[in-house]
């Protein structure tokens, strides 16, 4: 009997200026990382609403990355120091619920970053698959 | 401590005056012991007014009704209304303004101050109480309730009875108001955020199973949201049957509207509903505990507003309710906000 | 109670403070010293939530409709209160009639109500006897028990109930002489204990036919809070949505199911042109208090309240029908 070994499902949520384009970056660069991830593309990470993060759970996602601009850079000016604020704050409420702190992460990747959104999304599956799924938040009924 | 007569006569004066359109307070109810809101609109009505321990309910939410039952009407009576408010329900007062929402000629408020003792836990009260049919409590001067049952009064010291929230208050008399009565104290609690150690001292597995059980228990009645102060919004975004309609609402819009959240209560729906609203009212919260309170199947709501609560003070060094100047705590930011978390 | 597992048993069971119905698997769980529970045994007969079937899109996009598999297995639901009884002999009245719900009536026909007689009011708020019910009221009971001294009398009413007494056997013995005066002493003991009452209830409604514009409801329903705990909470209440819920929208799949809804949510009339028949709390508060006074009288001959009281305990701002209905009542007077 053969078992298949477990592959998380991350949606990540890239900021189109800079962690979309660096995710673009490392595709067309051929470089090599997990096939994981479903992206979703926002204008700016500041534009992430604590909805998009719980949807993605309740849909059976096994973890979710909130990626932008490096700050300074945002291309809003401010926006990726308000998800900053609203990251933080959300990460504490999913750690306090009890939902394993591991299956969220937010990360600043610029757009020239191809090989650090590589290692991102790497990082990411290595510290997932032993979680095995995501059936907390999982919608049920 | 605040005397009943002088709070009363306060009261008759703006309304007599004509200062005020109606006094929002507290009455006795018809049957039990615990006050209830009251609507005051002439004089005469204020000899119902009562002020004692058992006026744990904020006002500060009938302040939504106002504005809506403004807007609605072709030419609202601008003049401000009057409303009781307690230390905690000063803050939600604040917030408001904070945010807009009211202006301060829209309210006159009229301050009291809690004392030493804070307001007394039904649910605590019963429990002490046993069966006994309780008439009345009442405050002392010293740390204790004094409470008349049909077998006599007893004296009950305040920490055996009083609610979870008021032994974490800093806020003992309003921070604004228009006249003060009682003592201008503020409370220094040794451990502002104490209920919650328990709570986080607990292992992953241990919070998702309370967590779990406490909200499957949720029948998403949305008393929580109907009595928050701070929960205005005409348009609840996890509601999926509240989306403000009218009757120029085009059909595309109405067709576009999305749906975060099923109607039904099981347990998956009632985590993504109970989170919103907590993050929503991140740097908003009093933490007045009404929703704790009109929640009918016992669901300790105030720990996770609390939680939040405790997040922006200790990383983002921010107080709700205190300074109405400064912006709200998801609209603002600073350089040296916490980013260790951050790959 | 071993030859009695093949029934499904709802008991009350204690929470940190309140009862709840909770499905037992031992019956060493079950107490019978509850007062009542928050819920009343409407939330196992016509629960919150019910999916009617479950959808998808087969090949050639064909709908495929499967209803689910579980059937509703026999149930006992323990300690009743005589109130809750009779709001499911309302909610009967309801389902039935020119269009029988075949989905409550599934899980009705298997349901066995084995009840418990009050012989101290539960709620400092119950008012069962003004609303034409009693502390031992046996309408929609299959058994009724009633606690005595030393033993429980237990009554049946039904062949339901006569089916459940042969199965337990046994543990039953032939009541003494003076068994039956023993128990209806305590019902006549236990009527004089209720504290609230409503005098000439009776007048309410043929004067609530001429009070629908009346000024009253603006006044009583100044602090509602729209919230619906009354109408949740109700034994009689019993309105309904039903909608979809998709599990995915390409290749569609789904499921139809049916929630309860609320006359006092603000959204309960609201059409799909915007426009809204009960626009505020004063509208609504007026619709709870005519349905369950007027219209439901006018239908069915009875008023569709049964005093239970747990509107006026759970309500968040203090709002009490005994009032209310006091001053419709005494208006104009």
């Amino acid at each position: 009997m053969m078992t298949e070994e477990f592959e998380p499902k991350i949606v990540a949520f890239l900021c189109k200026w800079c962690s979309s384009a660096g995710s673009d970056l490392a595709g067309v660069s051929r470089m090599e990382y997990p096939s994981n991830v479903i992206p979703i593309q926002v204008m700016c990470s500041g534009s992430v609403s604590p909805l998009y993060v719980f949807s993605a759970f309740n849909k059976g996602a096994d973890g979710v990355l909130v990626s932008g601009c490096h700050p300074g850079d945002c291309h809003y000016i401010k926006g990726n120091y308000y998800s900053r604020r609203r990251i933080a704050l959300l990460r504490e409420l999913l750690k306090f619920i009890g939902l394993e702190p591991e299956r969220f992460k937010m990360s600043w990747v610029s757009a020239a970053e191809g090989t650090k959104y590589t290692e991102v999304i790497k990082e990411f599956v290595d510290e997932l698959k032993p979680l095995g799924a995501q059936t907390k938040l999982r919608r049920n009924g | 401590m605040v005397a009943l007569e002088d709070l009363k006569q306060e009261a008759k004066n703006v309304l007599e005056g004509g200062t005020v359109k109606y006094i929002i307070g507290y009455k006795k109810p018809a049957a039990g012991f615990m006050a209830v809101p009251a609507f005051f609109h002439k004089p005469e009505d204020l000899d119902a007014l009562v002020w004692d321990p058992t006026c744990f309910h904020n006002l500060v939410l009938f302040l939504k009704d106002e504005k809506k039952r403004k807007l609605g009407q072709k030419e609202p009576d601008e003049r401000p209304v009057g409303i009781v408010v307690k230390g905690c329900d000063s803050r939600a007062v604040n917030v408001l303004l904070q945010e807009n929402y009211i202006d301060r000629e829209n309210v006159y408020i009229l301050g009291v101050s809690c004392g030493k003792t804070g307001m007394v836990d039904l649910k605590k009260v019963r429990k002490y109480f046993m069966g006994k049919i309780i008439s009345q409590i009442d405050f002392n001067e010293n740390e204790s309730f004094t409470v008349t049952t049909t077998e006599g009064k007893v004296e009950v010291p305040a920490t055996d009875i009083f609610a979870d929230r008021c032994t974490e208050c800093r806020t003992a008399s309003p921070v604004i108001h228009d006249v003060l009565l009682g003592e201008d104290s503020v409370r220094t609690p040794e451990n502002p955020f104490g209920s919650l150690e328990e709570m986080e001292n607990k292992s992953q597995e241990q919070k998702w199973d309370f967590w779990q059980e406490q909200l499957t228990k949720c029948i998403r009645c949305y008393a929580c949201r109907s009595i928050c102060p701070m929960c205005y919004c005409d348009e609840c975004v996890v509601d999926t049957i509240n989306f403000a309609v009218y009757p120029d609402t085009p059909a595309e819009e109405k067709a576009q509207k999305i749906k975060w959240v099923e109607k039904s209560p099981t347990t998956s729906e009632n985590f993504i509903y109970h989170m919103v609203r907590a993050i929503h009212l991140a740097g908003r919260c009093v933490d007045c505990a009404e929703c704790e309170r009109a929640c009918p199947v016992d669901i300790p709501l105030r720990f996770l507003n609390k939680k939040l609560e405790k997040e922006s003070k200790e990383l983002f060094d921010y107080d709700v309710g205190y300074d109405i100047e400064i912006p709200a705590l998801i609209s603002s930011f600073r350089d040296e906000d916490p980013e260790d978390f951050i790959r | 109670m071993r030859k009695l597992n093949v029934y499904q048993i709802y008991a009350p069971v204690k929470k940190e403070s309140h009862w709840s119905y909770e499905a037992l698997d031992k019956p060493e769980s079950i107490r019978l010293d509850h007062l009542n529970t928050i819920q009343s045994p409407k939330m196992i007969i016509f629960p919150q939530r019910e999916v009617f079937f479950e959808f998808h899109n087969a090949e050639g996009n064909t709908p495929v409709m499967k209803e689910p598999a579980s059937e509703p297995s026999a149930t006992v639901i323990f300690g009743v209160r005589p109130c809750d009884a009779v709001g499911v002999t309302h909610q009967d009245k309801v389902f039935n009639g020119d269009f029988k719900d075949l989905y409550y009536w599934k899980r009705r026909n298997q349901t066995i109500l084995v009840g418990l007689a009050c012989d101290t009011p539960p709620s400092p708020h119950c008012f069962c006897l003004s609303v034409g019910g009693s502390p031992h009221f046996t309408a929609g009971f299959d058994i009724l028990m009633t606690e005595l001294e030393d033993f429980y009398y237990v009554e049946s009413f039904s062949k339901k109930g006569d089916t459940l007494i042969n199965l337990a056997g046994d543990i039953f013995s032939t009541p003494k002489e003076n068994s039956k005066k023993d128990k209806e002493k305590a019902h006549s003991d236990s009527e004089k204990k209720l504290k609230r009452h409503i005098k000439n209830l009776e007048t309410v409604p043929p004067k609530l036919k001429n009070m629908f514009d009346s000024p009253l409801w603006e006044e009583e329903s100044l602090s509602c809070i729209q919230c619906g705990i009354c109408t949740y909470l109700c034994p009689t209440c019993h309105c309904f949505d039903i909608s979809d819920e998709l599990d995915s929208s390409s290749p569609l799949s789904g499921k139809r199911v049916r929630t309860w809804d609320n006359c006092q949510f603000p959204d309960f009339t609201m059409h799909s042109s915007g426009h809204n028949p009960r626009p505020d709390r004063a509208s609504r508060l007026r619709q709870r208090i005519m349905h369950k006074f007027n219209y439901f009288v006018t239908n069915y001959q009875a008023y569709q309240c049964t005093g239970c009281g747990r509107c006026i305990a759970k309500c968040p701002v203090g709002i009490d029908i005994i009032e209310v209905l006091e001053k419709v009542r005494d208006y104009g007077k």
